[in-house]
């Protein structure tokens, strides 16, 4: 296929927002300012032309914000001769890199609560699919100087997580980014790293083939376009691209002055769950974390069930399902015994709903999930005492191998449990 | 020049190597020197050799002969060299036709009065045999042509002794003894009447050898439809037909456990040529093949007793090296009854055969290899008092004894076992309503025989011919379910019910399940159902 052929194939926004990221720095203001108002082909053809764009109403017309835009303009007009044209772009998209924008199926929504600092376009390496495992995904980050013992737990963290079916999201540093994104790769979970420079880029050169393992498994992301080298300040606007994609960010080990505490400032002014792992006191490599413990309120966890624990009432279950927010969202005191309340005579409201204490055993959350099947079998199982799997299928009216279905389902859920005489509902506790 | 060749086989395991034997008959004091690694029971070759020749009314050649067994450093065992060695002898003494011997290969042992004797082994020495051209025709006691003759384009020469052997040599076939020689016509489909009629008749493990034996169609036949109110143990019993998986049973005595192991062999498919032949050769090292009905069709169901040592479950012995249940189990089902009360070491003997899929035992001089491709089934008891756990029953054991009772049962045999299974005595309105579900074994065997040719599809062009046997790591890379599919089994792994390598094997029992259902991919379904079958047991 001819480059010009699949430059046709790229949308001309797309083509327009990869075009930008090689003229504006991510995160500047204006242009995410202007990208509000204005299309991003008529952006990148105004600054071609040395016109000031985005001249509409509504985006401020005032002298100083005029001067403002004029001065960006400049300053995007000096990276013009850098511009590739879209058969290069093309080119580049043929040899596995992938530009992925806003509104694009891909785009993980996370970003958009970054407001006009959300990235312009993102370059992506590799198989993963950025939008589903961002919505189940954990930042894990730390110090680049990490002990033995910060490696080790990232690692432990980050491969249970990935076991869990959580994607794992890092920077590309040494220390602790690395245990994590290899402790994801070593059960064959997804992982996400996110460079400061252009996706084609390794650095530290010395994780060449962590990138290629991970561009091979996961995703390498960055907003930087193919080719840019890396710089100190770019890092830390990188960060707030980490803490936005994931649900929750856990630092594992950071100094006083560590870049992670960043990343972690970045997530707590989200709104998104703050995680930090603690350390042996003594240690200046765990005293950024006490810190955020002490003075930020971040949740001290251990192991990678505290963290899905945290997260589990916000991440993608009630994201697929909005109807159900409103119980989820009240939190898990009351969510229980009111779910199995608007049963209505269903099988768990003849049981009281599970203690406040053990939300995640709260069998009324996927309630809504089961199928008319499940129910039914549901409904069938004796209120005490247990029942074979054929009386159950003659209760409920449903053949056999619905009825053994439909057990994996409530079992799985928690709803039902094997007892001395067969399957009977589940008692709470 | 007075030498003479004949050729015979060793075996190995169930693998044969042709060896040569060649007599040479020189001047010097009457004696006979056997060289070429025999061990005891060939050195006696020289004293049964030589009584029969002479009772047999042939001359015995009273000068020095020499017979040596090559390839030298093989040691070479057992008694069934004899007619090689004999017919040898008379050879080298030009009693018979040089020419005659040409291209046959010589198998059993001679009794004194000059008698052919069967022996085990027959049919891979065979095979063997007709792995090299030359050797067209096989001469074998009567008792072992049938045997002999499943190999196809061999010719089989069946001869009551040593005079017949000589006779058939020399172009007169039943001169002397009077007894007609047989010449089969190998890998012919066998006469009428030798398969026992009526397929599943004898396929209950007591009844494995001695119905077939005796052809009894009109024994009781074992059914599946027979396990009245154990729906879901039904279901676990075609999964792992099916997919080849391994299952363990907990129950209390009464509940089941054995009636539904027996059953299993009737719902897998029958063997295919090649493991018919597999499995036969197998049985023939054993001395385990019933009379008159020389291949074993069906798969094996083996259940040995738990006092039984390595020896008997892996195989052994320091001569002739013998296939262990095992190996016999090959292609069938080993049934470990009461599993706990088994000694640690020979549970833990089996690790290897299910890993490997072959049992290796080494032996000063040679290795010996026999397939061990079985399904597994342990049953177990809950405690080791083996009375019901109600109240009224009494039983009596701690929550520890109960748990050191099945923690007899290693962690890394338990690791391979992808079904677990638990039976409980079943009341009255259970059996009453499973009347309307229960399948007969006929119609359940049918889908296993069309899940297997589904799998055995999939697989091909991989090393694995059965659900159970590709590795995890495999499967999660080329094998994953629907996309959505593990949505449940991925909440039981949240909330901690189910470990990841737990997921693994829900994975692979999903691929059975879609299978049996003629699905190309495990559904949601499919994973929900293999995961009800995992969260069947107490913890």
């Amino acid at each position: 296929m001819s480059p010009a052929s699949l430059a046709a194939e790229l949308s001309e926004r797309t083509l327009a927002r990869a075009g930008l990221t090689y003229l504006a720095e991510p995160g500047d203001p204006a242009l995410g300012a202007l990208l509000g108002i204005a299309a991003p082909e008529e952006i990148l053809a105004a600054i071609k032309a040395d016109m000031l764009p985005g001249t509409g109403p509504g985006c401020g017309d005032s002298p100083a914000s005029r001067a403002a835009l004029a001065r960006a303009l400049g300053r995007w007009r000096i990276r013009l001769p850098k511009l590739p044209s879209d058969a290069d772009i093309a080119r580049l998209c043929r040899d596995g890199v992938r530009v992925v924008c806003p509104q694009d199926p891909d785009w993980p929504g996370g970003l958009d609560q970054l407001g006009p600092a959300r990235p312009y376009a993102l370059w992506l390496r590799g198989p993963g699919d950025l939008h589903s495992s961002s919505e189940r995904s954990v930042s894990v980050v730390g110090s680049r100087a990490s002990t033995g013992y910060g490696a080790h737990v990232a690692g432990e963290i980050a491969a249970d997580l990935a076991e869990r079916g959580w994607a794992v999201v890092s920077g590309g540093a040494y220390g602790i980014d690395a245990a994590a994104h290899r402790g994801a790769l070593a059960t064959q979970g997804i992982t996400i790293a996110v460079l400061a420079c252009g996706v084609d880029f390794p650095y530290p050169a010395g994780h060449a083939e962590l990138f290629a393992d991970i561009a091979a498994h996961g995703l390498v992301i960055s907003e930087w376009p193919p080719g840019r080298h890396p710089a100190r300040m770019q890092f830390l606007v990188r960060n707030r691209v980490i803490a936005a994609l994931s649900c929750g960010t856990v630092i594992v080990e950071a100094g006083e002055r560590s870049g992670a505490l960043n990343t972690a400032r970045h997530a707590a002014e989200l709104g998104k769950p703050l995680m930090a792992v603690p350390g042996p006191v003594t240690s200046a490599q765990s005293a950024g974390c006490h810190r955020i413990i002490r003075e930020w309120g971040a949740s001290c966890v251990t192991r990678a069930a505290d963290i899905i624990d945290l997260l589990s009432p916000l991440s993608a279950t009630d994201a697929q399902a909005p109807a159900r927010a409103g119980s989820a969202g009240a939190g898990s005191a009351g969510a229980g015994s009111a779910g199995a309340g608007s049963g209505g005579g269903r099988g768990p409201a003849t049981s009281p709903g599970p203690g406040p204490t053990a939300p995640a055993w709260d069998p009324a959350l996927p309630y809504d999930d089961l199928d008319d099947d499940s129910t039914r079998v549901l409904d069938a199982l004796p209120a005490r005492g247990g029942a074979g799997t054929s009386t159950i299928a003659v209760e409920a009216g449903v053949d056999l191998d619905t009825v053994l279905r439909c057990i994996g389902v409530l079992a799985g859920y928690g709803f039902i449990e094997r007892g001395d005489d067969g399957w009977r509902l589940r008692r709470p506790g | 020049m007075a030498l003479a060749r004949t050729y015979s086989v060793a075996l190995i395991g169930i693998t044969g190597q042709v060896v040569e034997i060649e007599v040479d008959i020189a001047n010097g004091l009457p004696a006979m020197i056997l060289v070429g690694l025999p061990d005891t029971a060939l050195r006696e070759a020289r004293d049964r050799v030589r009584a029969a020749i002479v009772n047999s009314g042939e001359e015995w050649p009273q000068r020095k002969i020499t017979i040596g067994l090559s390839p030298a450093s093989l040691p070479k065992r057992g008694s069934w060299f004899d007619l090689a060695i004999a017919v040898g002898v008379l050879t080298a003494a030009g009693k018979v036709p040089r020419p005659a011997v040409d291209g046959v290969m010589f198998f059993g042992e001679l009794g004194l009065d000059g008698r052919l004797r069967p022996v085990r082994g027959v049919l891979p020495a065979v095979l063997a045999a007709a792995e090299e051209a030359r050797f067209g025709t096989v001469m074998v006691a009567r008792q072992n042509a049938a045997e002999a003759a499943l190999v196809p384009d061999v010719r089989v020469i069946a001869v009551g002794s040593l005079t017949g052997a000589a006779d058939w040599l020399r172009g007169t076939p039943g001169l002397h003894d009077g007894l007609p020689v047989t010449e089969l016509e190998g890998g012919q489909p066998l006469p009428a009447g030798r398969i026992p009629s009526g397929g599943s008749g004898a396929r209950g493990p007591a009844r494995h050898d001695a119905a077939r034996a005796a052809g009894l169609g009109a024994a009781p036949t074992p059914d599946l439809a027979e396990l009245l109110g154990q729906s879901m143990a039904r279901r676990a019993a075609e999964v792992c037909a099916a997919g080849g998986h391994h299952l363990s049973l907990l129950g209390p005595p009464g509940a089941g456990k054995t009636m539904l192991a027996e059953r299993i062999p009737t719902i897998l498919p029958r063997l295919d040529t090649t493991a018919a032949l597999e499995v036969t050769a197998i049985h023939s090292v054993a001395g385990t093949l019933p009379p008159r009905v020389p291949l074993l069709t069906e798969p094996p169901f083996l259940a040995p007793h738990h006092t039984a040592t390595k020896a008997a479950i892996v195989g052994g012995g320091s001569g002739i090296i013998r296939p262990g249940s095992a190996s016999l189990a090959h292609r069938g089902v080993l049934f470990l009854d009461e599993a706990p009360e088994f000694a640690r070491d020979v549970l833990d003997a089996l690790r290897q055969p299910l890993e490997a899929g072959e049992v290796v035992m080494a032996r000063s001089g040679v290795t010996a290899r026999f397939p061990a491709r079985f399904t597994l089934i342990l049953a177990a008891n809950p405690c080791p008092c083996a009375r019901a756990a109600g109240p009224a029953e009494g039983c009596s054991c701690s929550p520890t004894t109960r748990r050191r009772y099945l923690g007899r049962i290693s962690g890394p045999l338990l690791d391979r076992v992808d079904v677990k299974i638990e039976l409980e005595p079943v009341g009255r309105a259970e059996l009453l309503n499973d009347r309307s579900f229960a399948e007969s074994s006929r119609t359940v065997a049918l889908r296993v025989l069309q899940a297997r040719e589904r799998a055995a599809h999939r697989l091909r062009g991989t090393p694995w011919r059965l659900n159970a046997e590709v590795p995890g790591s495999e499967l999660r890379r080329t094998w994953p379910p629907a996309p959505g599919a593990l949505r449940v089994v991925e909440k039981s792994l949240e909330r901690g019910q189910i470990s990841a390598r737990g997921v693994v094997k829900v994975i692979r029992v999903a691929w059975t399940v879609a299978d049996l259902a003629g699905r190309p991919r495990p559904t949601r379904d499919d994973c929900d159902t293999a995961l009800g079958l995992w969260l069947g047991v107490r913890r």
